[in-house]
Formats: structure tokens, sequence, C-alpha cells
């Protein structure tokens, strides 16, 4: 992977900061719903329950965050690049979810040439052949393959 | 037991699977960016209707043939097909620009070999009697065994500690979803049915390893594979006593591939830069290296391809991976009935055995394949991502479904691959957070087993021998890491 620095000097968030966040958040609302989340019944038993290593990993998670982050200001973080790429794996995983989405209504092989086509032309395949043609053939071998051959009972 | 296993070998699936198996880690090896930990992920599905030994044979011949493959790439386009084998790329591509590419790729097979048979030797050697060691581990010598898995890559996994360390807290905090291993009450699931079997480990191997590079390929949209002009191949040969003279380079680096693989975590791309820096310093004519040295080539492929049986020795004895690779081995002896750890072998010794040989056997058609499919390996160098990836996508949806023929698991296998994509790009090491995943459960399970026999007493951790080793072997890997992060910080 390359990393490039933020052009420019100045501390602007990048993809470890962004990680970092994302984590800090899914960590403090894991402590939060902790509680909630894990029923304990004492049966009498001395030692830890099932709260006690959520919790303790929890919490150290959220301390090896804030570390991060505390570190991370003082270092170059990696470039987040231009916009255009992030909106690239997002059309990219949005097109996946909606094939995902609807494969229990039309079945997996509309659903894999869907995921397909949209991988071929984020990539930056424009010629019509190959950004139909490459992901149609490709789904029905495996979904062939699959359900003929393997005896997968596909969607 | 070892004439029964090699009985079991003598079936035309088992042949047609180690042939199968190595020629694609051949072809996959040799496209950059395609490692064998993706590879495996994708091909576990297709193992599920077949018998364990030719299953785990084609999926371990996918791994020896990748970890050649790699070097392919990395000879002739100066771009190493998987981490492991840039440093084979620094002299071997060297070679290839003077019109020695082929003289090269013959040295890497052959040193690949060697050092495959090397650690498939110390695997037979090691595993059974450490298996029978274990057999002795309560839940207490399990917990601090677990602990010091996780505290060496953490430690030792290469870069930030920090980063590895939140990247095991993520993988522990990922296995805490489910049913809780003592009590049986449902942690974080949301009150959905799904969740209760927690996250599947193939669905997220495929998201971590396949759909996370197929996303950092759409992010950077660069050709990977370039279409830059690759050095004539020229009819090469590459003699008998050149390797002769190699020898103490090949065992040396065999030495070092086999037991740094041991170590969970360190992967082989550390001992393949070790292997060559050690040849470097030993060598008479070191200026040559970096030039275009044969030993340049020899030594960091012996020493990547010795950490596959390294490595194997923890993942079968223990059920603790060395790797990522061994992770999703370790899947996948799991998914066929073989579940890695002290009582594999006295539970499955013949499969065992059987798969040992064949590792040890499949070094044959290693070199008949290798020499016949290099030229093969070549030309897929040159396809282009846009044109591979999308293949990868429908193989991830269609792997992830078919573990247990849910959706579900698909939805998991996106979570991860975003993920994935995610912590890739932040720098964050996916290794950890597998090994994080992968022990976690059984580590928390140990624990609490081992506090419930004690009553709640911690004092369960000192009282045996083994345990007591493994607190002094916790104690001396985190002196040891200080002294180095000290001495980095000197140096700076």
């Amino acid at each position: 992977m390359t990393v490039t620095t933020n052009p420019g000097g100045a501390f602007r968030p990048g993809f470890r900061t962004l990680t970092c966040l994302v984590l800090l958040a899914g960590s403090l609302a894991g402590l939060y719903l902790l509680d909630r989340q894990i029923e304990v019944f004492g049966f009498g038993a001395q030692g830890p329950d099932a709260r006690t290593l959520p919790r303790i990993v929890l919490w150290v998670l959220t301390a090896a965050l804030l570390a991060r982050l505390a570190v991370s200001w003082r270092t170059p973080d990696v470039y987040a690049g231009p916009p255009r790429r992030v909106l690239r794996v997002l059309i990219v995983i949005a097109t996946t979810i909606t094939a995902l989405w609807l494969m229990p209504r039309f079945g997996f092989f509309p659903g894999a040439v869907v995921a397909g086509i949209s991988v071929t032309l984020s990539l930056g395949e424009r010629r019509p052949l190959l950004v139909v043609g490459v992901p149609l053939i490709l789904a029905a071998a495996v979904f062939l393959g699959g359900r003929n051959g393997l005896n997968i009972p596909l969607p | 037991m070892l004439f029964d296993a090699f009985l079991e070998l003598m079936d035309i699936w088992v042949l047609t699977a180690a042939v199968v198996g190595i020629v694609s880690g051949i072809i996959i090896g040799a496209i950059p960016g395609l490692g064998p930990t993706m590879a495996i992920a994708l091909l576990i599905p297709v193992t599920f209707s077949m018998e364990p030994i030719p299953a785990i044979i084609l999926l371990l011949g996918v791994y020896q043939g990748a970890i050649f493959g790699g070097s392919i790439s990395a000879v002739l386009l100066n771009v190493p097909g998987t981490p492991s084998s840039a440093a084979t790329a620094v002299d071997g591509f060297a070679m290839a620009r003077r019109g020695e590419g082929g003289r090269a790729l013959r040295i890497a097979l052959y040193s690949s070999v060697f050092g495959n048979v090397f650690s498939c030797i110390v695997l037979i050697a090691l595993a059974e009697p450490l298996a029978r060691f274990a057999l002795d581990f309560g839940p207490a010598e399990m917990t601090m065994l677990m602990l010091f898995a996780l505290l060496v890559i953490t430690l030792f996994g290469g870069g930030s500690r920090l980063n590895a360390l939140i990247m095991v807290l993520v993988g522990i905090c990922a296995g805490i979803v489910g049913l809780d291993p003592i009590s049986g009450t449902p942690r974080f699931t949301f009150g959905s049915f799904a969740f209760e079997n927690g996250f599947q480990l193939i669905p997220v191997l495929i998201g971590l390893f396949a759909v996370s590079e197929v996303l950092l390929q759409v992010f950077e949209r660069e050709p990977v594979a370039t279409d830059a002009e690759m050095p004539e191949l020229q009819s090469s040969a590459v003699r008998l006593v050149e390797l002769w003279r190699m020898r103490a380079t090949l065992l040396l680096s065999s030495v070092i591939g086999t037991f740094v693989g041991i170590l969970p975590g360190i992967g082989s791309t550390v001992p393949a830069f070790m292997s060559y820096n050690l040849a470097r310093s030993r060598s008479l004519e070191s200026e040559t290296f970096g030039k275009g040295a044969p030993e340049g080539v020899a030594a960091p492929e012996a020493a990547n391809n010795a950490v596959t049986g390294g490595a194997l020795v923890p993942t079968l004895a223990l059920g603790i991976p060395g790797d990522a690779v061994t992770a999703v081995i370790l899947g996948a002896f799991m998914l066929h009935g073989l579940a890695p750890g002290p009582f594999l072998f006295r539970d499955h010794g013949l499969e065992v055995y059987a798969i040992f040989e064949a590792l040890l056997l499949s070094s044959i058609p290693t070199v008949i394949l290798g020499l016949l499919f290099f030229r093969v390996a070549i030309h897929v160098t040159r396809i282009k991502p846009k044109h591979l990836l999308p293949a990868i996508t429908i193989l991830a949806i269609f792997g992830a479904f078919s573990v247990n023929n849910n959706l579900f698991d698909v939805w998991v296998m996106l979570g991860a691959g975003v993920f994935g994509f995610m912590f890739q790009r932040g720098g964050f090491p996916l290794p950890p957070l597998l090994i994080g995943l992968i022990l976690g459960l059984p580590f928390e399970q140990s624990l609490r087993q081992a506090l419930l026999t004690s009553g709640g007493s911690f004092e369960i951790f000192v009282h045996s021998p083994i345990t007591v080793g493994l607190l002094v072997l916790i104690v001396i890997s985190v002196a040891i890491s200080a002294f180095l992060a000290l001495r980095t910080s000197r140096n700076a």
C-alpha cells in the first residue's frame, strides 16, 4: 500500500484517524450496550462472568485507540486521497449491498452479475462487451458450477 | 501409521488435488496482489464436497505453489506477487535484466523446494511430540499459551505495536459476538438468531483478504501488473554443483524460515529478508548482492517456503495459527472435521500424517509443474485487475454463501471487506486481527475454566511448571520488545 502523507503539512484527518474514530465509536457503543446486551445469571460461581472479558477488552481497546489518536496527532496521517477515489469505493459497496439485498428475490445470478459489473466499471473498463460479458460469463460459470457441481443451493 | 498414511495417498483424487493445487497456486501467486491467503480463502468452498485428505492437500498445494509463483513476477517484473517475494525481487530482477531470468526462476524453484522439504521434515518431527505434550495442558496452561501467542503477534508482528494491539483487540471483540462459551448467554446478538453463531471464520477471511483487496484496487485503480517490457526469458539450466555451492545458504535460510515460522504472527516476509541479509553478510562476494547474485534469490526463497512447515507446527499441534495463511488453513481443517489442537493427532493421526507426507512428496510435482508452468504464469502476470477482480467479487459472494448456505454470511463477508479496506488503508495489519478472532474465544473459555477450577484465585497460573515456563517466556518477550523499542528510539 502506498502511504502518502497529507500535502500541505497541516493536520487533516486521513484513513488512520477515520478508522480509529469508527473503532472508537464502536468500542464506546459496546461499553454503553454491554449490560443490556449480555445478561448474566449468577449461580454462585466465583471468577469472571460473561461480561468480564468483553468489558476489559473494550476498555483496553478504547484506551489503545485514544493513544493511537494522540500519537497520530503529531504524525502525518495516511492521505485519504481525492474524493472521487472514495466515491468509487462507496459506489461499489452500495451496489454490492443492493445486489445482496435483492438476491433473495431475484437470485444469486443477477445479483452476482450486478456486483461484477459495478467492480468492472469502477476499475475503468468501458468496453460494453467486457463490462457486461465478463461478469455474465463468470457469474454463469460460478452459478452452474456451484449448483450442479458442488450441490450448493444458491438462491 | 506412516505406511498406512502413505497408502491413503495412493488415490487418483489425491494426486489430482495436489496437481490442481500446485498449478493454481503458481498461477495465482504470479498475479501481483493475489496472495496465497486470498486464493485459499476463495478455494475453501470448492473443497466442501471433497474428502478431507484431498481437500487439505489441494489447499496446501495452493499455498506451496503460490509462494513460488510470487517469485515469478518478482523476478520478471520487479513486482512481488506476494509480500514475501520482495526480497527475491532485489537480485532476481537484476538477474533477469542481464538475461538470466530463467536461471533466477530455476534457482528460486529449487530453493523453494529445498526450504519446503526441510520444513516438512521439521513439521513431522516436531508437531506430534508437541501435540502429545500439549495433551497434558489444562485450562491454565492453555490460557498462558494463548496469551503468549497474542503477545508475540502484538510485539513482534512487525510495524507499530500499538496498531497490532488494536487489531488483536478488534479481533477478540469480533469473536465475542455470539453465545458465551461457558454460560451460553447471547452476547451482542441484538436479539438476532443469526448472530448467535457468531461471525464464521471463512466469510470473515474472504472479506478481509479478497473483498478488501477488490476495494483497495478500486480505490487505487493503478495497474499492478505493469505493461512494462519484460526481460527476455532465455533457456538456461542450473547445475547441481551450483546448488551444492549454496548448500550452507539454503540450509541456514531454511532453518530461519522454519523456526521463525513457528512463532505466531511473524509471517514469511521477515524471515525472507533475514535470510537475505545473512546470506549477504556471509558471502565472500557480498558486493554482488543487489546486482544479481544467485544466492540473493536462493536465500529468501528457501526461507519463505520453509515458513510453510514451520507455521503449521503450532497451527496443527496447538491450534494456534502462525500467520494469516495458516489461519485460513486452520479454518479449512475445522470445516473438514479435523479440529487442529492437541487432539488432532490422537483422533485423526492417519489423515494428518497423510497430509504431511503429501506435503513432503509434493516437492516432486512442484519442481515438474514449476518448470512447465512458469512460462504460462508469465502471461498470467499480464492479466489486468479490471478483468480479474470481478471474478474475485463473484467468487467471494459464492464462497461466503456456501459456508452455511445463507446470506447472513455474505453480509458478514461484505462488512469484513469494508473494515479490511479501512484497516489496510489506515496502515493497520490484518494478521493480528485474525489471530485475535481465532484465539479470543478459546482464550476466554480457558481463562474462565481455570478460574472456576481455582475458585477465582489467580494462583492457578503459577502452580504448574508449564504455566511458570510460559510466564517466563511472556516476561522475556516483553523485555526483548522493550529493549528493541528503546534501541530503535535511540538510533532514530
